[in-house]
């Protein structure tokens, strides 16, 4: 697999070098296809860097190249933000048009694909996240789940090579966020896009084959969710949960209990335990008042 | 009150109406609304009623939602109503009594014509708003315009400028909604007091309201750099128009309305 993105010693500053660095001498390595999750407490760095990805912004220092293309290039700004598809948190502020086909036509509009063709994407956006009925709908009468579905979808109709996505989940219920996820990994499965996933929920960052932790404009943890999520004592330091089974995991072995590190799911969780309990291993009382 | 302002109000339909070329349809509402002020009998708004009752059964719009444009504007109706009662002229109603002789068959007669005027107005109007997207509107407009582009008039600018304005009417109506709810809850009171009082308590609504806009316009414009927006140069467009036989029959249909309009105005 061949790297879609490479982030170079980038830092960046909203008020030029003298203030504050928000990104601070950061290296990140994304291969195409992949499913990286991006997690972080409010305010270090995770949106800033998804940003300057796709030539929102611009490095302050280092560099960062997106299929090969070096993002200060202005010449190419165009074939950087259509490759780098962006979805944001809130589904109102990212749908331009008042019927949904007509929003999602919109990138297309602005990049002079011919008619034609843009009919046919449309069609096919729509049919990939799963919103085909809703052609002629109004965005606002849709759920939560579905305006974030034609957001998704008004990106993927410019076949870009990955998705950016900044907590695309955050303003929606429960529901909502179950559609979107499952679209996403869709995409990835079906259509090879690289997905970066920017999220505070720990259930979404598990799903991911690659987790990347940031803490103050820094990568602090980079692995597989079974590798980042063992740094139990890590992550709370930097205000970040872990998933529910990895902590329980983790405050058993506080217990001298020998129970798997690496537990994500409720499924692994359960036979974890039940394997634990009829083995009747020897634990000391009140070893679970927690 | 808020959520009764029409403009940006489009009913989703696939009637013939809806599917006219958005452009013919502005050219005849804005022909209809000067064929309007042409008229100057009540025969002649009996025949442009008509034209309106066929839209509306056409459109399969609910009559009570086209008649609901004119709540807005009821009280300039009713205003320009009564200031017309006297400039009339003509017999009294009501010859006997002394003091309401002012009342005369004449200036009922200019009230009733001029409500009818500004209801005809109002509702034929409306439906252009009802039955076109907005964006397809702006098109529509954007198209017409299109020779000023030469002049260096920022048609395209305009137009997009228009469209993020309609689509976020909605959202702001629904966003004031909960902000009036939250202040309300935090003892706010918007119902009593005289007008100044009343006006005064909007503050805690306007404020964040328009904080908020602003915040998601940051966003909205970022969202457009990202699907690669870059002004009216190079764009295509999802919607192409072509006038078809529909748009001929209902240029046909506002020629006889205009012709007969005409016609009753000279015979009568």
């Amino acid at each position: 697999m061949s790297e879609i993105i490479s982030v170079e010693n980038l830092s960046f500053s909203y008020g030029g070098q003298k203030d504050t660095l928000v990104l601070d001498g950061l290296d990140l390595k994304i291969e195409q296809n992949s499913f990286v999750a991006v997690l972080g407490h409010n305010g270090c760095g995770k949106s800033t860097l998804a940003k300057n990805l796709n030539a929102i912004l611009l490095p302050t220092g280092g560099k960062v190249y997106v299929c090969g293309i070096d993002t200060t290039d202005e010449s190419r700004l165009f074939d950087i933000r259509r490759r780098m598809g962006m979805v944001f948190q809130n589904p109102d502020n990212q749908i331009i048009a008042t019927v949904v086909d007509e929003d999602i036509a919109f990138a297309l509009e602005n990049l002079g694909v011919p008619h034609d063709e843009m009919v046919k994407r449309v069609d096919e956006a729509l049919a990939a996240v799963g919103m085909s009925e809703y052609k002629h709908h109004a965005p606002h009468r849709l759920s939560g789940g579905q305006k974030q579905r034609v957001a998704i979808a008004g990106i993927i109709a410019m076949k870009p090579q990955c998705l950016i996505m900044d907590e695309p989940t955050a303003m929606l219920d429960p529901r909502g966020r179950k559609e979107v996820m499952a679209t996403v990994k869709r995409l990835k499965e079906e259509q090879g896009v690289t997905v970066i996933l920017i999220t505070h929920y720990m259930d979404e960052a598990v799903q991911a084959d690659r987790v990347v932790v940031m803490d103050d404009g820094k990568i602090i943890l980079d692995g597989t969710p079974e590798y980042v999520f063992q740094n139990v004592g890590l992550l709370h330091s930097v205000a970040l949960d872990v998933p529910q089974s990895a902590e329980l995991m983790y405050r058993l072995r506080k217990y001298d209990i020998k129970v798997p590190i690496s537990v994500l799911n409720e499924g692994d969780c359960v036979k974890v335990l039940s394997e634990l309990l009829e083995n009747k291993i020897d634990y000391k009382d009140g070893a679970f008042d927690i | 009150m808020i959520k009764d302002i029409t403009l940006g109000q489009y009913f989703p339909g696939d009637s013939p109406i809806h599917k006219m070329d958005p452009r013919v349809k502005l050219l005849i509402t804005l022909e209809f609304v000067v064929l309007l002020f042409v008229v100057n009998n009540f025969y002649g708004f009996a025949v442009c009623a008509t034209l309106i009752v066929a839209v509306t059964a056409l459109s399969k719009i609910p009559p009570k939602t086209v008649l609901k444009s004119i709540k807005p504007l009821l009280f300039i109706i009713i205003f320009t109503a009564f200031f017309n009662l006297f400039y009339g002229g003509g017999s009294p109603v009501f010859e006997s009594v002394g003091w309401l002789r002012w009342l005369t068959w004449g200036g009922i007669r200019n009230a009733a014509f001029m409500s009818l005027r500004i209801i005809l107005l109002l509702v034929g109007s409306t439906f252009v708003m009802y039955t076109t997207s907005p964006v397809m509107l702006t098109d529509a407009i954007e198209r017409l315009l299109g020779p000023l582009k030469k002049l260096k008039v920022p048609v395209h600018e305009f137009a997009m400028m228009m469209t993020i304005a309609m689509r976020f009417i909605p959202t702001l109506v629904d966003e004031t909604d909960k902000i009036t709810n939250a202040q309300k809850a935090r003892g706010a009171d918007f119902e009593t007091g005289n007008i100044i009082r009343r006006a005064k308590a909007l503050i805690p609504i306007l404020v964040p309201l328009i904080v908020s806009a602003f915040r998601r316009a940051e966003e909205l414009a970022d969202a457009m750099e990202c699907r690669c927006y870059n002004g009216g140069d190079g764009r295509t467009r999802y919607k192409i128009y072509s006038c078809k036989s529909r748009d001929y029959v209902a240029i046909c249909v506002m020629l006889i309305v205009t012709a007969s309009v005409i016609t009753l105005n000279v015979l009568i």
